[in-house]
């Protein structure tokens, strides 16, 4: 019996016109964010290729290492974050290096192509997030309240039929007739990276499949819920009402009036009032440097030493160095504690609206795939950790080749101006190249893994809810 | 089939009582009786009370007081069982749009327990009900009110329950079909079945009928066999019971 009206769910899904037309559209949606996907990761793999060239360019024909400005290194585009883009677009990709101080990327994709900020990308998460979840609700919205408008129901429970069967067959066969018809779109759209050129490694592949098993889990809360909403409601269209209204609350209220709630009950410092600490602590650092730096003195010569430019330039580069160091120091430990302050009231406020965000299966949905796509909010955090990992090693190598940390100041030297000889080029390559590593594959899943529990829950919840709903519904 | 010798009831109601929730008291102890082999035909005017004794039977609402009955399974303590022996045609039959008859069909037998059927048993019940064979493998979307009450006929059909429940089954079918109709009834009765119908149709209930009840306001205020009715004006006494006579005067 069970089976009998599982197919029968099926079938009567799969032949509607409605069916026939939503899924097509949904399906062309699906291969075209595949297309846009690789396309865009195409197109700004080859900025990114041009901005790394470029960078080296501008140091060829410099003579020495000192002359070394604005070496930038870039965060590179994931093919992923083409498809789930969380944060990529917004954080700055561009970070420009110094020996020394602070690190700030800047150059986001929406600040460099504003267009895009506009109307944002056609990606798979918004995908999901609005089409899909809406072709959920399509199909399911009249489950129940449309077999007794049709008065199907009623000859339906004519028969020695078990409530608990019926809705499980119901539940059971929108499942199925909503879920595989995607899933074999999905699959078809996934196999559209490689053939356009866009290879993804293996783990690449298993990020993905979990990206689809979030998406697919958060269309399967939406069916259930409406599946749910028609077993309380008597007529088609009170069940879309109810079904509209729930919808813009979680897809399009929840997850942007938690955050402004968190920000309303944990207060954040911004970081203009951060900078400008810190500015206030950086002048009066230097204003205290100025003096000792005005009361610097050589040694006096000794007796019998002739006056050493050289030797006395020297000493004078290594004092302005520890000086230097001595600020770096003590700004960095303002700057840590600042930050640390900052970053610890920031989390206990993302944490808050998280957590208010997560009653939508919306926000859990957005988190996960975010999270396996490696672009959730770590990403700048990450990002950064690991330009500062390089800044080590870039301060390094400049010391190697200058003896000097520069860190982008002014440093005095004494140029030998031997005519005869020709300065000898740098060659821009010794430079230690910008290896980005994205966040190892256990860390993101660790980050997604409560928030697919949670959209499994989701279904759960409603499968369990539309049982509970249709044992009282009245069949008549 | 014990109870299929003849006069034990297939379908039973015993004081059976519904009050709505709004109070409205739809039927009121009404009891009757009809034996395998015989037709009831319940007369009675809009919002007598004729639907809510069928849904009694089939357990769509539960009754205030008393019981029905089908097979001498009471409906509202052994729904799934008692529901078993019952096949049911409604006032309007909308079935699956998107599905031909012979699907409609086969998912409806299938549900009523009969997996059994081939495409030649769909076939014959079709053309058995009267709907032109080029009709069978269309979509319901298309069919005409009368069209679709055929389909739903033949799935009473299919059930081959030993009870059948119908609610003007005849509305929507044109003079033809409901003539065919009602030789279909015949041959359903020569096979042993107890059939309960509410209608509109005075004429045809007479033809056809083995009982004949009038109810008014949710109570029976005429029940006699057709053959005590044969020489009389049944429209004209129908009216009597309607403004409220009562039955000695009506007959009189
Ligand atoms: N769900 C309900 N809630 C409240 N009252 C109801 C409900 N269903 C029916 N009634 C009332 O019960 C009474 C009997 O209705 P019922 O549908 O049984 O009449 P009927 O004899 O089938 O009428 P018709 O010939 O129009 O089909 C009517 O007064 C009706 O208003
Ligand atoms: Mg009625």
């Amino acid at each position: 019996m069970l089976r009998t009206i599982i197919e029968k769910e099926i079938r009567d899904i799969i032949g509607s016109s409605k069916f026939a037309i939503s899924f097509g559209v949904c399906a062309a949606l699906i291969l075209l964010c595949f297309v846009t996907g690789a396309v865009n990761y195409k197109t700004s793999q080859a900025q990114y290729e041009a901005a790394k060239a470029e960078n080296l360019r501008q140091m060829e024909g410099l003579t020495d290492w000192f002359s070394v400005q604005q070496h930038r290194i870039f965060l590179p585009p994931h093919p992923l974050a083409s498809l789930v883009s969380g944060v990529s677009n917004d954080i700055g990709r561009t970070t420009e290096v110094r020996g020394r101080g602070e690190l700030n990327a800047d150059g986001s994709r929406y600040a460099e192509d504003p267009v895009y900020a506009v109307f944002r990308f056609l990606d798979l998460e918004f995908l999901f997030q609005v089409v899909l979840s809406l072709l959920a609700i399509l199909l399911g919205y009249d489950a129940i309240s449309g077999e007794k408008e049709r008065g199907t129901l009623r000859l339906s429970f004519s028969n020695g039929l078990p409530r608990a069967t019926y809705i499980l067959g119901k539940l059971i066969g929108s499942f199925l007739a909503l879920i595989v018809p995607l899933l074999l779109a999905l699959a078809i759209g996934s196999l559209i990276y490689p053939i356009l050129g866009v290879p993804l490694s293996g783990i690449d592949w298993l990020r993905l499949a979990l990206i689809i098993l979030a998406g697919l889990l958060f269309v399967g809360a939406f069916l259930t819920l409406s599946v749910m909403v028609s077993a309380f409601t008597q007529r088609t269209s009170s069940s879309f009402l109810v079904l509209l209204v729930v919808w813009i609350g979680a897809v399009l209220i929840i997850p942007r009036a938690s955050v402004l709630l968190a920000g309303r009950m944990v207060d954040v410092p911004s970081v203009d009032e951060l900078a400008s600490q810190k500015a206030r602590l950086a002048s009066q650092l230097m204003e205290e440097d100025r003096t000792r730096m005005s009361e610097f003195n050589t040694p006096p010569a000794a007796p019998g030493e002739d006056f050493e430019p050289d030797k006395m330039l020297k000493l004078f580069n290594t004092f302005m160095d520890s000086l230097a160091d001595a600020r770096d120091k003590q700004m960095a430990e303002f700057g840590g504690r600042l930050n640390e302050d900052r970053a610890n009231k920031q989390q206990a406020q993302e944490r808050l609206a998280f957590s208010i965000a997560r009653v939508s299966p919306s926000a859990s949905f957005a988190l996960a795939t975010s999270a396996l796509a490696g672009t959730d909010m770590f990403l700048k955090e990450h990002y950064r950790d690991q330009t500062m990992d390089y800044q080590q090693e870039y301060g390094k190598f400049m010391k190697e080749k200058t003896g000097l940390n520069p860190g982008g100041r002014m440093v005095i030297m004494l140029r030998d101006d031997n005519e005869n000889e020709k300065p000898k080029e740098i060659d821009p390559s010794e430079m230690p190249a910008f290896k980005y590593a994205p966040p190892a594959f256990a860390e993101s899943f660790g980050r997604a893994i409560f928030d697919l529990g949670l959209l499994a829950f989701f279904n759960l919840l409603f499968f369990t809810g539309s049982v509970f709903g249709f044992l009282r519904y009245d069949v008549r | 089939m014990m109870l299929e010798v003849p006069g034990a009831a297939m379908l039973e109601a015993v004081t059976l009582t519904k009050r709505y929730e709004d109070g409205v008291l739809a039927l009121d102890h009404v009891s009757f009786a009809v034996k395998p082999g015989q037709i009831f035909a319940m007369l009675g005017a809009n919002g007598a009370g004729k639907t809510t004794a069928i849904n009694l039977f089939l357990n769509f609402i539960e009754p205030t007081d008393g019981e029905a009955r089908i097979d001498g399974i009471v409906t509202h303590k052994e729904p799934l069982l008692a529901k078993q022996r019952v096949a049911y045609v409604s006032e309007n039959v909308m079935l699956y749009p998107n599905f031909t008859a012979v699907q409609n069909l086969d998912y409806f037998a299938r549900l009523g327990g009969k997996t059994g059927y081939t495409k030649d048993d769909y076939r014959s019940v079709l053309l058995r009900v009267g709907l032109s064979e080029d009709a069978h493998n269309k979509r319901l979307k298309g069919f005409s009110k009368g069209m679709r009450q055929k389909c739903g006929i033949a799935i009473a059909i299919l059930k081959d329950a030993p009870a059948i429940l119908l609610d003007e089954p005849t509305s929507g079918l044109d003079p033809k079909a409901g003539f065919e109709f009602q030789q279909l009834l015949d041959s359903l009765r020569t096979e042993g079945k107890a059939i309960l119908m509410s209608t509109h149709d005075i004429f045809r209930a007479k033809e056809v009928a083995d009982i004949i009840a009038i109810m008014n306001n949710g109570r029976i205020v005429m029940q006699e066999p057709a053959s005590r009715l044969l020489g009389q004006d049944l429209e004209r006494l129908y009216m009597q019971y309607m403004a409220g006579h009562t039955a000695a005067e009506a007959v009189a």
